[in-house]
């Protein structure tokens, strides 16, 4: 009995979204798909949603509706893939997630900070975001691994996208707190004393799984590094300004061949951009997104310049945006993409949008499952009522792997 | 639709503004002359030319709800004298050429800091030459509250800025202060009761001379104003309890409240639309319900349109009252168009967005018979933009304060190679009179992708869906945002 009520209520809990095997379809006016390589978008969509993956996706009359699938019409809403935030702080416990006993922590996880579904999750989901990388704070030079999770999702396991999600380094600035203050010098040397130990011991396992050599001492302060030689997450890097961030560049990616990113990229970072396009060093920008002049820098001519608008005039074509939630609002990853448009960034082929949606998947090496609506890739769709990153634009509803997480409907519009 | 008006003019000019270096030279002048008004006719002399702006071929919004395409606006003597189909240009005026634009109201910040140099006395201590009052301009916003004072962004000069002194008539009246409460609630029965005496003296007057006026003493002046209608008092409060105590004691005594803050105002809007309220909010104020409590509260995305839709006048302003560079961007007044549109994207119609930053901010601070809309009669403070004023790409070009251009994006270092204004649009005067193109037929921007509809992919068609409220129908060929050609051409 006990048993029958529990699964009735179950059923009646998964009601608004798909049942497993069974194929629900989304209409609406326009998709704007986001791929990487293609139009951006799709006109009178058909989205065939199975088992929490798009199964189809295709303008009117090209997708085959099947029998018996849920038709759920929305109008002349448009569709967007969901937003993915690669600078977060807001994915679990706040107060835990920033140890400063040592510099450097590379052995510390965030994983076990999680809160999947948090309250302070909602009112992003109801902007949009759907995937954030949940990594620990700036306070030491290397942070821990965060991890990239989904929004919107019950437990871990179900949240949980890739751990590591990324190795969190951090530079400049933040870090010099610690202990009795500390300068660029010895912590870029600290920085560097870790990553020769970590590449030697990479190396060191590779040679060993090759049958080479004898097995390595497990070192768990190291063991993020062979994820990182073998391709398998990134450095997100917090670095600000240009000469920060091109310490990231050299140091990370031109002399230990890291794979990383700029995350948090802010004011005249784009000064990098030359040397970023020659290592493959992605842009994630915000919160700080202009550079207004001020000493020692009067080569601006005065200008208040836009980050992103620096990257992109210099060549710099996947440029992401991040929000370092709470510092600005997690609901907020719309508006740095609005901001960095506002200052400069073209925006013909809403670079805005890919902004927060298909360069950040990349970036991090999740888009061969989230980013943008295409076949096989999750379903995490938005429903909205115009230009995704417009402030004034609000979201009907989200639906996140298949399901309907959020709808403005039901309890009021949350964000 | 022709708005010219009867040509009345005024037998004394409207005091002409002195710029910096003659207000210097004053004191000289001061000296040598008797006392009479000899600096005022030499500074008229030395501009004898009347000074006719006129704003040619832009979509000027009124702010009203009014939406005239392709129009022009004359401004003589820093009023707004006609704008319309059939406006008169004189020969002698100065004509910048807008096709393509969009013409606003000059925005107004219900609070700010920083943007006069100091506060206090504006007319003694402005820094006209500030560089945050430049930067403000550049938001559009061209009149600014500081402390208590209105004033205007009369950028260079440093007289004739403030346009009124007593903002705001604070009254508190909080749960947590039941003692003041109490006060706030006898000084208004005191001045009610006052009130009713004499208006029934006043009838008694005529049959009994000997009727005695009821006495002033211990009558609290500023209850007496707030009931009088004189002004309406400002309260800060956020809370539901304190919102409906303000609505009712509003109620009881009879005068609208303006209240600031207004964050769970949502909660009882009803309340509030009865009491005549207007809420001066941050759409993007937040503030997590108190969970020990059953009812609704906290901060709510949906505040100011729940609020609109009841009857209360909403303002808006932004989270910080300041220009900030510090490279947070989004969240202070120069992006006040920003704010407004998080109040849309919670359901307020766009022109209720448009009033929330310019007729109703200067309806509360008691300025709106001068500025806030495009009328007939008022200031002409004025801004153009390259496009929908709300969209958050959209950048002002040209901000004018009574009649005189004060910013001119392409001629300031901030902005001016962000979406560089076409070059067509600089001298307008000079390429028309060449026999060129004007700026209106501009060449046509080459399409950035071949897309149908002539949309581009990431919906840049800024109002598509919205909400609600009516959009200028726009005209197939027109319907490509300005500032897209104004990027190509940029570029």
């Amino acid at each position: 009995m006990i048993c029958l009520v529990a699964s009735t209520c179950a059923l009646l809990w998964t009601a608004p979204s798909a049942v497993q095997g069974e194929a629900v379809v989304l209409r609406a006016a326009k998709a704007l798909t986001c791929e990487y390589e293609g139009p951006g978008f799709i006109l009178d969509p058909v989205v065939v949603m199975r088992d929490g993956k798009i199964e189809a996706i295709g303008p009117e009359g090209s997708v085959e509706i099947p029998e018996g699938a849920e038709v759920i019409d929305y109008g002349d809403r448009w569709l967007a893939p969901g937003f993915v935030d690669l600078h977060s702080h807001v994915g679990g416990s706040r107060g835990d997630i920033n140890d400063m006993v040592f510099q450097l922590n590379s052995e510390l996880r965030v994983s076990p900070a999680v809160i999947p579904n948090n309250s302070a999750l909602e009112k992003p989901l109801a902007a949009g975001v759907t995937t954030i990388l949940f990594i620990p704070g700036s306070g030491t030079n290397m942070g821990g691994t965060g991890v990239l999770m989904k929004l919107g999702i019950d437990g871990y396991e179900e949240a949980l996208l890739r751990d590591p999600g990324s190795l969190k380094i951090a530079q400049g600035d933040n870090p010099t707190r610690w202990g009795y203050g500390m300068g660029r010098i010895l912590m870029n040397y600290g920085l560097r004393f870790r990553l020769r130990r970590g590449q030697a011991y990479a190396k060191a396992w590779d040679a060993y799984l090759e049958g080479e050599g004898a097995k390595p001492e497990r070192e768990l302060e190291l063991d993020i590094f062979r994820f990182l030689y073998a391709g398998d997450t990134q450095v997100s890097t917090h670095t600000q300004y240009y000469q920060l961030v091109l310490m990231t560049i050299t140091m990370l990616a031109r002399d230990f061949g890291l794979p990383t990113y700029i995350d948090h990229g802010s004011f005249d970072s784009y000064l990098t951009t030359p040397l970023a396009k020659e290592f493959g060093v992605g842009a994630i920008l915000g919160p700080r997104e202009i550079m207004a002049p001020r000493p020692p820098r009067f080569d601006t001519d005065g200008r208040i310049e836009g980050t992103a608008w620096g990257f992109q005039e210099q060549g710099m074509v996947d440029i992401g945006f991040n929000t370092d939630a709470p510092v600005v609002p997690q609901e907020e990853l719309t508006t740095q993409a609005a901001m960095g448009v506002r200052y400069g960034l073209r925006n013909d082929r809403a670079q805005g949008l890919r902004g927060v949606t298909i360069i950040p998947a990349r970036t991090s090496g999740i888009a061969d499952r989230v980013g943008s609506l295409e076949p096989g890739k999750h379903a995490d769709i938005l429903v909205c009522n115009g230009d995704p990153i417009d402030p004034r634009t609000h979201f009907d509803a989200v639906w996140v792997n298949g399901e309907k997480v959020y709808d403005a409907e039901v309890g009021g519009q949350a964000w | 639709m022709h708005l010219r008006p009867n040509q009345q003019r005024r037998a004394s000019r409207p005091m002409r503004l002195l710029v910096a270096a003659s207000l210097f030279l004053a004191p000289a002048a001061l000296a040598s002359a008797p006392l009479d008004d000899e600096p005022a006719k030499e500074a008229e002399s030395e501009e004898d030319k009347e000074e006719v702006l006129v704003l040619k071929g832009g979509e000027i919004h009124t702010g009203l709800g009014g939406v005239l395409r392709d129009a022009t606006i004359l401004v003589r003597e820093g009023k707004i004298e006609a704008f319309g189909y059939d406006v008169d240009v004189p020969e002698d005026a100065e004509v910048v050429d807008v096709s393509g634009m969009r013409v606003y109201p000059g925005l107004i910040a219900v609070g700010s800091f920083g943007l006069f140099g100091s506060s206090g006395n504006l007319d003694d201590s402005v820094d006209p030459y500030n560089q945050n009052m430049t930067l403000a301009l550049s938001a559009g916003i061209t009149t600014a509250v500081d402390g208590n004072t209105v004033a205007k962004l009369k950028r260079g000069h440093v007289q004739g800025l403030v346009v009124n002194t007593s903002a705001f008539e604070s009254l508190s009246y909080s749960n947590g202060n039941p003692q003041g409460q109490l006060k706030v609630e006898q000084d208004l029965k005191g001045a009610a009761d006052y009130i009713r005496a004499y208006r029934a003296w006043e009838d008694e007057k005529k049959s009994n001379k000997e009727a005695k006026e009821p006495s002033k003493k211990g009558v609290d002046q500023k209850s007496l104003r707030i009931l009088r209608g004189e002004v309406r008092p400002c309260f800060n409060a956020d809370s539901r309890t304190d919102l409906l105590e303000i609505a009712h004691l509003a109620q009881r005594f009879g005068f609208r409240p303006i209240i600031n803050g207004c964050r769970e105002g949502w909660t009882v809007a009803d309340e509030l639309g009865r009491a005549g309220a207007t809420a001066i909010v941050t759409p993007r104020s937040r503030r997590p319900k108190d969970e020990s409590l059953l009812r609704e509260g906290g901060s709510s995305i949906e505040n100011a349109a729940t609020l609109y839709s009841h009857g209360v006048n909403v303002v808006v302003v932004p989270a910080s009252r300041g220009i900030s560079l510090g490279g947070i961007v989004g969240t202070d007044l120069l992006h006040l168009p920003v704010e407004a549109g998080f109040a849309i994207r919670g359901g307020l119609p766009e022109l209720a967005g448009l009033r929330s930053i310019t007729i109703e901010a200067a309806r509360v601070l008691g300025v709106d018979y001068r500025i806030g809309s495009i009328e007939v009669g008022k200031d002409a403070d004025l801004i153009v933009t390259d496009g929908d004023l709300l969209h958050y790409q959209t950048f002002v070009q040209w901000a004018i304060v009574d009649g005189e251009i004060v910013y001119d994006k392409q001629a300031e270092m901030f902005f001016a190679h962000i979406r560089p204004r076409p070059e067509s649009a600089l001298a307008p005067a000079e390429r028309m009179d060449a026999g060129e193109e004007s700026p209106a037929d501009a060449p046509e921007e080459e399409p950035v992708e071949e897309t149908p509809e002539g949309e581009t992919p990431d919906g840049e068609t800024s109002g598509e869906g919205g909400g609600e409220e009516p959009q200028p129908s726009e005209d197939p060929e027109e319907s490509e945002d300005p500032e897209e050609s104004a990027t190509t051409a940029g570029n």
